[in-house]
């Protein structure tokens, strides 16, 4: 593990020391470097994991995750090279070192096995989130946005931390690697209940679920690129692999206490899609569509079934790719025409072929096209959800209709029919701009040869 | 003072709650936003018409973030409230006539359009008595081109001989009149300070932003790219415009995608900001927006002999126009002064000495019951003149593609405000005019030398 913390560690220094010309490529290639060292955890033993050393561990779950995260820092660096091009070396330098610093602590949080670490780790990804985005976005809106972001995420993790206080007095460890050998089942008292809650209910908000939403569209407006990307990709999935960790000690209360987060899931899975429908701003429709494909995860880890747990990991994965390079997308959009507003850039089809052609695929890709792993993540949460309940399957169809009614609204808008008249002088396609999409779809379609990375600890 | 800490502190918790604007350094309620979708030169009719427009026509509701940026919210020199206010279809260009058809039809349905709940109606006194124009023997067979046109487009216009004319008006002397034409319907004047309140309200009610500033600079992005014909253009994009707040220093830079140029008889300076006409004149490049400031006086006289509430609005063939203005016995008029005599237009003075010299004895002799007069006063207004052909110029610049001009028309623009903000809406959201097809008024005929000549304006 520290073959991967320490490189990223000394990202910072070289990004200070750089010279002002080299400090994008410098940073980018050293993280493209790192991001190939962590390939090499994907290959796990399916039964056990591995283990690194008391602190750090990685299992088929955390893996590909960790290497997703790795992957994006280059991609993060490439999208943001425009935008900050007008600003000193100095706010550079400092972007690119909150960059990874985030990066940072998200590897040693999908690598930690102390829960309290996680924990720790888990509250740290707040501060460079917060930083990037109210520092470097774009309007005044993104001071209340910052504001959602940071205290909807800490009202619901506090209650984690005494959570997990009371676990490790109780238990006598919270190191995950025991804990799940020696977990006892907990009844349904007042008590366990309300642990049952504040366990859950950090990761619920970072997912988010449904009810507790309302962070997501404004801090995905408002941040810059970089922010939504990693918003979008690695922050999301910290909800989800949370809740996969700690559902080990909390059963069988599970069972019954998820009913009404599984209702919240299923509704609001298709209510975020049909907002989807109506809206006008670009990145405002992509930040929705993410919360509708977590719902799917939430509702995946709380069934509990060894498909769901497969779905939920290949859907994470692929929804992380997908999603980033929506937005990196709908930014080379705005570059452009610097307005997000959809019906104000139209036909680009005719103007910047090659990134229509991304878009078509990236579109394909959100709508679970088959062979995709997105698809593949649907359709076993589907199935699972389909022998919990068999109403379930009326709802997964009707969002899995208006996912496709959506992507295909968003791609229809942008791409087809006739320009407007002032986006005829745009700027061609630059291959920063083109390695970037080719460099998210990439892994997405590699793995859908390979799917067996993705699907999780229990394949 | 113990009330007063603890309104200010419920103030405070009430801007951080959700759903206000925080803004924790200093108020900004007065700067206008830092993005907008389509910023708006000029807050005038023609301006605000295509706010409402854009708002109206978008497709789904509340896409687009329109600003309206005014420099003089007092509207003080402002060529919409000191108009004459008169409609008519009387033009020779066909398109002239569309507009103003589209454009009486909003005004007779204003309170189906600008209707906001719970607000009083609007009334913008539209008073149908028509526009008599006058021709001499030289210009009978034009008058009679220009109503054959206008019938054909659907205005209703009648053709009167003087025997006629003596008939419909006695008060009239028709010597030297060959031919006058009288419309019969959908013409007259109104109040335009109305329809910009109107507007104004009702565009602040569909959610568009205002702001009291000046634009002082356009930020923009060029692509210098090569033309079929191995010409070497360069190719702009606005991207920021900085709009400059009333008696102070600040500014504001608002990232925007597409800038109308609503300006009015400043609409050439605004066009200058963008670098529209920097080049070697002859190319498109070196084209500039032919719109200047030109000074017209109106005189508002008291003639208790004059002529009767059935008065249209005359207009001589020497120039000189009067219209009825109220009931009692008041009446507005004035006359173009020639290219020689165009008055300096520095300042909103007015030459008293005109109306004595050019505008009474064309009166006095067109209408015997103006020799005695008494003129009550007199103001003057900026005509948004286009030197080239006084026709206005709709749509994008060919080469700022993402400046639209709504601008030029040269003294009939109030009139054909509504259809015209219609038309640019259109060519924002659509990319092409969909009711009525301006594509005769676009820029690119001041570089091809197209010229869209009327005859017969004011």
């Amino acid at each position: 593990m520290l073959k991967i913390i320490i490189p990223t560690t000394m990202l910072i220094p070289l990004t200070w020391l750089s010279k002002s010309n080299m400090i994008w490529i410098n940073s980018t290639t050293h993280s493209l470097l790192i991001s190939l060292i962590s390939l090499s955890y994907l290959n796990q033993f399916s039964d056990n994991s591995l283990n690194f050393s008391l602190l750090f561990f990685s299992d088929p779950l955390s893996a590909p995750l960790l290497a997703l995260t790795t992957w994006l820092l280059p991609l993060m660096l490439t999208a943001s090279q425009n935008h900050l091009s007008k600003e000193t070396i100095a706010r550079k330098k400092l972007y690119i070192t909150m960059l990874t610093l985030l990066q940072l602590f998200l590897i040693m949080t999908f690598t930690a096995t102390e829960l309290i670490m996680f924990y720790i780790l888990f509250e740290a990804t707040l501060a460079p989130t917060l930083i990037i985005i109210t520092r470097w976005g774009n309007q005044t809106e993104r001071l209340n946005a910052g504001l959602y972001f940071l205290f909807y995420t800490l009202v619901g993790s506090l209650p984690l931390l005494i959570a997990l206080l009371y676990i490790q007095n109780t238990t006598g460890s919270l190191n995950f690697l025991i804990a799940q050998y020696w977990v006892k089942p907990i009844s349904t008292t007042w008590s366990n209940i309300f642990l049952w809650l504040a366990c859950m209910m950090a990761f619920m908000v970072k997912m988010p679920l449904y009810g507790l939403h309302l962070w997501l569209p404004k801090a995905h407006v408002e941040a810059p690129i970089a922010g939504s990307m990693v918003l979008a990709a690695v922050l999301l999935k910290l909800g989800g692999y949370g809740m996969m960790r700690i559902t080990v000690l909390l059963n069988p209360l599970t069972g019954q206490m998820a009913y009404p987060f599984l209702m919240l899931s299923l509704w609001g899975m298709i209510m975020t899609s049909s907002i989807c429908l109506r809206q006008t701003d670009l990145k405002s429709l992509i930040a929705y569509s993410s919360v509708s494909h977590m719902a799917l995860v939430i509702v995946a880890v709380l069934i509990q079934t060894p498909w769901s747990y497969m779905g939920a990991t290949a859907l994470m994965i692929a929804h992380g790719l997908t999603s980033s390079m929506l937005f990196c997308l709908a930014n080379s959009n705005y570059e452009r025409v610097h307005s997000r507003t959809m019906i104000l850039a139209r036909g680009l089809q005719t103007l910047l072929p090659l990134m229509a052609a991304w878009w078509l695929l990236a579109s394909l890709a959100n709508l679970a096209l088959p062979p995709t792993i997105n698809l593949l993540g649907e359709l076993f949460v589907m199935m699972a959800s389909f022998s919990w309940s068999n109403t379930t399957i009326a709802l997964m169809g009707t969002n899995i209709i208006i996912t496709a009614l959506y992507s295909l609204y968003m791609l229809i808008t942008t791409l087809r029919g006739k320009q407007t008249d002032h986006v005829k002088n745009i700027k061609p396609s630059f291959t920063r701009e083109n390695a970037l999409m080719a460099l998210h779809l990439l892994p997405l379609l590699l793995l859908s040869l390979n799917p067996k990375i993705v699907l999780g600890p229990i394949h | 003072d113990w009330d007063g800490k603890v309104s200010e502190i419920k103030k405070k918790i009430q801007s951080i709650l959700p759903g206000g604007t925080w803004d924790p350094l200093y108020d900004t309620s007065y700067l206008p936003p830092e993005r907008a979708d389509v910023v708006i030169v000029g807050g005038g009719v023609l301006g605000l018409s295509v706010a409402y427009w854009l708002k109206k026509l978008e497709k789904p509701r509340g896409a687009i973030r329109v600003l309206v940026v005014e420099r003089d919210h007092t509207y003080s020199r402002a060529s919409t409230v000191l108009s004459v206010g008169g409609i008519r279809q009387q033009f020779s260009v066909p398109e002239n006539v569309q507009l103003s058809l589209f454009s009486i039809d909003f005004l007779r349905n204003i309170n189906e359009y600008l209707a906001v709940v719970d607000d009083p109606p609007l009334d913008i006194q539209f008073n149908p008595s028509g526009y008599l124009l006058l021709a001499s023997e030289k210009g009978a067979a034009i008058m009679e081109n220009n109503v054959k046109v206008q019938r054909q487009e659907g205005a209703k216009v009648s053709l009167m001989s003087p025997e006629q004319l003596r008939n419909k008006f006695p008060w009239i002397n028709t010597e030297g009149v060959a031919l006058a034409s009288y419309g019969m319907e959908q013409e007259g004047w109104f109040d335009p300070w109305s329809l910009l309140q109107g507007l104004r309200r009702k565009v602040q009610s569909m959610g568009v932003l205002f702001c009291h500033g000046e634009v002082t600079r356009f930020v923009s992005s060029s692509n210098h790219v090569e033309t079929a014909s191995g010409e070497k253009v360069n190719l702009k994009r606005i991207h920021e415009v900085h709009v400059k707040i009333d008696q102070s220093l600040e500014y504001q830079p608002v990232e925007c995608a597409i800038v109308i140029n609503a300006a009015g008889a400043w609409s050439g300076q605004v066009a200058e900001l963008a670098g529209i006409g920097k080049g070697p004149p002859g190319t498109l490049q070196g084209t500039k927006l032919p719109v200047e400031l030109r000074k017209r006086y109106v005189y508002l006289w008291h003639c208790p002999q004059g002529p009767g509430l059935e008065t249209p609005f005359v207009i001589d063939p020497s120039g000189t126009y009067f219209r009825r203005e109220g009931l009692g016995q008041n009446y507005l008029g004035g006359c173009s002064p020639t290219e020689e005599e165009e008055p300096d237009p520095g300042n909103l003075e007015v030459d008293h000495d005109f109306f004595q010299d050019r505008v009474w004895p064309t009166l006095a002799q067109r209408v015997p019951a103006f020799e005695s007069l008494k003129v009550r006063s007199a103001w003057a207004g900026y005509y948004d003149y286009n030197t080239f052909d006084q026709n206005g110029v709709v749509g994008p610049h060919p080469l700022v593609l993402n400046m639209y001009f709504a601008t030029g028309f040269s003294g009939h623009g109030l009139q054909q405000a509504p259809a015209v903000g219609r038309a640019v809406a259109e060519m924002v959201l659509e990319g092409h005019f969909k009711t009525i097809n301006l594509s005769s008024f676009l820029f690119s005929r001041f570089y091809l030398g197209e010229k869209v000549q009327e005859h017969n304006i004011i």
